[in-house]
């Protein structure tokens, strides 16, 4: 579908980042995967994305470092939005993250996998 | 005969006066040069013949009178300089009842001497007395007691050149008028000066609850993190399979969500394990028991696992072992803990050995893999709580509870044993733990 939007899921753990490429290819969507800090730099820094879901607890390289390596060298083509979504929660994360770029902060374990679509759905909507 | 005579009128003025100086300031050292400086200076004792005034307090510690404080007059100078004792090294043992300003605090009646003798021996000798009086040129010394709460807590010396006889009914007056509110004002500024401390004391111990209480934070967050990633996936896939949406793959679901509970479960026993370590609660239940009997249940338990990874499990027992004494239960939760790491971190085909050998003091157990080994930097956090060197945020990301090693550290060390641990990153590690053999 050359209208699809693109999408990249940054998720180390394997059960769900299965789950998540998975729900979100069903739903539609163009879906790329990354399961490491480096791996997801690479691509984010390649760029182009509508939206890229961002784990913060990740080997290799944390979400965190990934958002202030792109603030510092911005990405060859724009990604259009980013969202975190991590279990992480205490309130200094959030507030860096958000500083330095996401458009949201998603909780994990609050979100069945419907419930991850329809929220992707709202971030694309202004699409 | 009840009026005010002018006498007794300037008295209480002249008492006022001082009073609101030597109460005025709560610094003790302010205070205690105040009470010995302002009879003098505020009164013009000196013209009466007044010339050194001293202040000596009890110190509870030495069971001592201690001198404190001295007027600065040029007589007093000159006393310092000539003194064969230094002044704050005058200390007097309360024992002594034959130093009339001992007797003072003990009658808690005012005294009166010609001869220094009376109130510098010991530590003067009676000569070195005489002297000291003589170079200076004091007639008399009249010693009041510093009462406070009824209790005689020092004294104070006032010395003067001229004779007892000379002394006035309003100078006496008012020099015990005096002397009974320079009580109040010592104990006064002892009280500000150990609110102070208290308080200095817990402004730091509150700096340090604020460090923990952040610390606590950072451990709250990182627990929670560890704690809601496995509920994730459980969530998650039950959700798929409530949905319909697992098709074939919903025993593979399942098996996840399984997996995902022993997780969990892990995790919360290790907290628990962790709380009642730190709060003191654990006892160690003590009995002699066979390390290698304790080795071959292990690889027992662990065998179907180790299998399951074609990764071979041995024991190597060389020589014979004495029994020893330790809490079987803990130990067997930290070969556990060593043998449940080394799997995790080795790959198919690779080997995991357990050994034991004994010294006369101790038992050495070692659980060596030919896993992927720990880095330098990894090496320092080893057996802290959720970190494992670098970034917490990275290693976060590995597998096993990060709590592990931190237990295990804690469970040797309640043995009075010890943990090291032995590795280069690519070829493998050895963890080695010390029982003491009693």
């Amino acid at each position: 579908m050359a209208d699809a939007a693109r999408i990249l899921v940054v998720e180390d753990d394997q059960a769900l980042r299965d789950l998540y490429v998975l729900i979100l290819k069903d739903a539609g969507f163009a879906v790329d995967e990354a399961a490491d800090g480096e791996a997801a730099l690479a691509a984010m820094q390649k760029g182009g994305y509508d939206l890229v879901l961002l784990d913060i607890v990740l080997p290799k390289l944390d979400g965190i470092k990934i958002l202030e390596h792109l603030k510092t060298s911005p990405p060859d083509a724009l990604n259009k939005k980013i969202v975190v979504l991590s279990n992480l929660g205490h309130d200094e994360i959030i507030s860096n993250a958000m500083a330095l770029g996401s458009v949201g902060y998603l909780i994990k374990s609050d979100y069945t996998p419907d419930q991850i679509v329809l929220r992707v759905r709202e971030f694309l909507g202004g699409k | 005969m009840y009026t005010t005579t002018p006498q007794s009128k300037q008295t209480i003025e002249s008492l006022w006066r001082l009073e609101k100086i030597i109460l005025d300031t709560l610094d003790f050292n302010q205070v205690v040069q105040n009470i010995v400086d302002c009879v003098l200076t505020e009164l013009g004792y000196l013209q009466l013949g007044y010339r050194i005034v001293v202040l000596a307090l009890a110190d509870d510690q030495s069971n001592s009178l201690k001198r404190v404080s001295i007027s600065q007059t040029d007589e007093a100078k000159k006393a310092l300089e000539i003194t064969p004792v230094p002044f704050h090294d005058i200390t007097i043992p309360l024992s002594e009842t034959g130093n009339l300003c001992i007797k003072c605090v003990t009658d808690k009646q005012s005294q009166t001497t010609h001869d220094w003798k009376d109130i510098l021996c010991p530590p003067y000798t009676v000569d070195e007395a005489r002297q000291v009086q003589q170079a200076i040129g004091i007639k008399t010394s009249m010693i009041f007691p510093v009462i406070y709460h009824g209790v005689a807590r020092g004294v104070m010396i006032f010395s003067m050149l001229k004779d007892e006889s000379e002394v006035s009914d309003s100078e006496l007056d008012l020099l015990r008028g005096f002397t009974e509110v320079v009580g109040i004002a010592v104990q006064n500024a002892r009280l500000y000066s150990d609110l102070q401390k208290t308080s200095a004391d817990l402004d730091s111990a509150n700096k340090r609850l604020q460090q923990l209480d952040k610390a606590k934070d950072e451990f709250v967050s990182l627990a929670s993190h560890e704690l809601r990633t496995p509920m994730t996936a459980i969530k998650s896939y039950v959700w798929m399979v409530l949905n319909d949406k697992s098709g074939p793959k919903t025993k593979d679901y399942l098996q996840l969500v399984f997996n995902s509970t022993e997780r969990l479960i892990h995790l919360v026993n290790d907290m628990l394990d962790i709380s009642r370590i730190e709060s003191g609660r654990v006892q160690l239940k003590l009995a002699p028991f066979d390390m290698p009997g304790l080795l071959a249940q292990i690889v027992d338990e662990f065998k179907a696992r180790a299998g399951d990874k074609k990764i071979k499990l041995e024991l190597e027992l060389k020589e014979h072992l004495p029994p020893v004494t330790a809490d079987r239960d803990k130990v067997m939760q930290v070969l556990e803990n060593l043998v449940g790491n080394s799997l995790k971190f080795t790959d198919s085909g690779g080997k995991i050995t357990l050994s034991a050998k004994a010294d006369q003091n101790f038992l050495e157990t070692s659980v060596s893999d030919s896993g992927r080994g720990i880095s330098e930097d990894e090496m320092d956090k080893l057996f802290t709580k959720f970190e494992r060197g670098g970034s917490p945020l990275t290693t976060l990301s590995e597998p096993g509870t990060g709590l592990g090693l931190y237990l295990c550290k804690q469970y040797i060390e309640l043995h009075k044993g010890t943990i090291s641990v032995k590795s280069k990153l690519g070829q493998g590690s050895t963890f080695t733990f010390t029982l003491p053999l009693q």
